[in-house]
């Protein structure tokens, strides 16, 4: 008889067709994950901002490079979806919103404000 | 009808593969069950768990064109083709679509899933208003099929340590249930981060479930016990 | 609740610092929004001094709290040896410690 323990498993993520919610909440956790990486470095550009009219200057020239700026979008997009999906939750822990139905609407919401969102800071760094 | 089936012979293969098979859809064929059957006349090799045919035994719960389901509810109209059939994810294949349960019925075991109470049993039944048989209702109808906790990724990363969403709601039907004894320990038992905590309320579960169930809201529901009892 | 590996304390604790982290950035961010400071005293005269400045301090502690229980999952989900997971935990413990030592320290200068 073959090898129990050699059983392989399916689990190959790109086979499966994730609901919108499952988006949502790897969105939430990528994101989560990309805010804690860009805090650090937040708070680089906060401290510099609270260091006199220097301090506050050179925070402001760190802003100018494109790159940054599109850093910026990103990590505008990372908090704006984290925070949202979070917001589901905490209205699904007091009972608000867990019904299927009304989940995947507030999932969709949730992917598209995030996304909307971050347009929206496009337009405002441009 | 065009499918492509996983296929794997663990006396044969090394791997598991897909193989496409070109089915014959009887007149009366409306589930997918029914054609699986009559591809077993093109290749008996191929092997599925099957039983009622009707949505009860949850012996045929497969992964259908990328999400789990019971193949004998599964009506053929509206599958896309070449329908993919894969075993349930996350269980240990033993041969082309069927899996090994024994992980999944350890977790059901663990949450001790019968009624406890040592109180000295009445002369009939242990009585139960309507209200209270009420709270029963969308955690009794599980029928262990494990599409559900087939389908959730925190039961996918850690299936020795997560119970998965089907034990969870077994367990929250038992704290739900008026005339059980052991809700502290159960609750205890669950309280732990592994067990319960490595649910994020993703709700694929519920997404699945071929029975309607909610079991994402079970397992709220066992949280906001776990609290109130806590405080 | 009483256990020691009870999943509801870091659950609870990631709720709650959760709450007071979206207060506090739909406060800020909104006032920054409609009325930002208009200069970098009013900037920093905003932020530290009196109840904001602890309000910030308590967000940056809240901030790290709420980072170390999503991390910890995270490393939960996918890290399964148990050396690497406890050294990947406490790296990144530590980090979290430094980072909001740092950041008391900021304010309490300002």
């Amino acid at each position: 008889m073959a090898n129990p323990s050699r059983r392989p498993r399916f689990l190959d993520v790109t086979r499966i067709r994730f609901p919108v919610g499952a988006i949502c909440s790897f969105g939430h956790r990528v994101s989560g994950v990309a805010l804690a990486i860009a805090s650090p470095l937040l708070a680089v550009l906060f401290t510099r901002s609270l260091q006199g009219a220097e301090g506050y200057a050179e925070a402001a020239n760190w802003l100018t490079p494109l790159p940054v700026r599109a850093a910026l979008v990103l990590v505008v997009w990372a908090l704006a979806h984290h925070l949202l999906a979070g917001v589901r939750h905490l209205l699904m822990d007091v009972g608000f919103g867990s019904a299927l139905g009304t989940a995947r609407a507030s999932a969709w919401l949730v992917n598209l404000a995030g996304v909307a969102i971050a347009a929206l800071a496009v337009g405002a760094l441009r | 009808m065009r499918f492509s089936i996983y296929r794997f012979n663990p006396e044969r293969d090394s791997r598991p593969t897909m193989q496409n098979f070109e089915a014959v859809v009887g007149p009366h064929d409306r589930m997918l069950l029914d054609v699986l059957l009559r591809l077993r006349e093109q290749d008996d090799s191929l092997t599925f768990r099957k039983s009622c045919r009707e949505g009860i035994c949850g012996s045929d719960a497969m992964n259908i064109n990328g999400r789990n389901g019971l193949a004998c509810i599964t009506p053929l109209a509206g599958l896309k083709e070449p329908v993919a059939l894969r075993p349930m994810p996350g269980f240990p294949v033993i041969r082309d679509l069927i899996v090994d349960m024994t992980q999944f019925f350890n977790h059901y075991h663990a949450v001790r899933p019968y009624l406890v109470n040592h109180e000295p049993p009445p002369e009939r039944e242990r009585r139960q208003s309507p209200a209270e048989r009420a709270k029963l209702d969308g955690l009794y109808e599980c029928i262990l099929c494990g599409a559900c906790t087939g389908f959730c990724p925190s039961w996918w990363w850690n299936p020795d340590r997560f119970l998965g969403p089907a034990a969870l709601l077994q367990a929250m039907r038992f704290i739900a249930d008026s005339r059980d004894r052991a809700t502290a320990e159960r609750l205890e038992f669950l309280d732990d981060a592994y067990r319960l905590y490595r649910c994020r309320t993703i709700m694929n579960c519920t997404e699945v479930c071929p029975k309607g169930l909610s079991p994402s809201r079970a397992i709220e529901h066992i949280r906001q016990r776990i609290v109130k009892e806590g405080l | 609740m009483r256990a020691v590996a009870s999943g509801t304390r870091a659950w609870l604790l990631q709720r709650l610092t959760a709450v007071y982290m979206l207060v506090f950035l739909v406060l800020t961010l909104g006032r920054c929004a409609v009325d930002p400071p208009a200069s970098h005293e009013a900037w920093r005269n905003w932020i530290g001094t009196g109840g904001m400045r602890v309000a910030t301090v308590l967000f940056f502690v809240g901030l790290v709290l709420h980072a170390w229980v999503g991390l910890r999952d995270v490393a939960m989900d996918y890290v399964h040896p148990l050396a690497l997971r406890v050294a990947l935990l406490a790296l990144v413990g530590a980090g979290l410690a430094a980072f909001a030592a740092w950041m008391i320290l900021v304010l309490a200068g300002l």
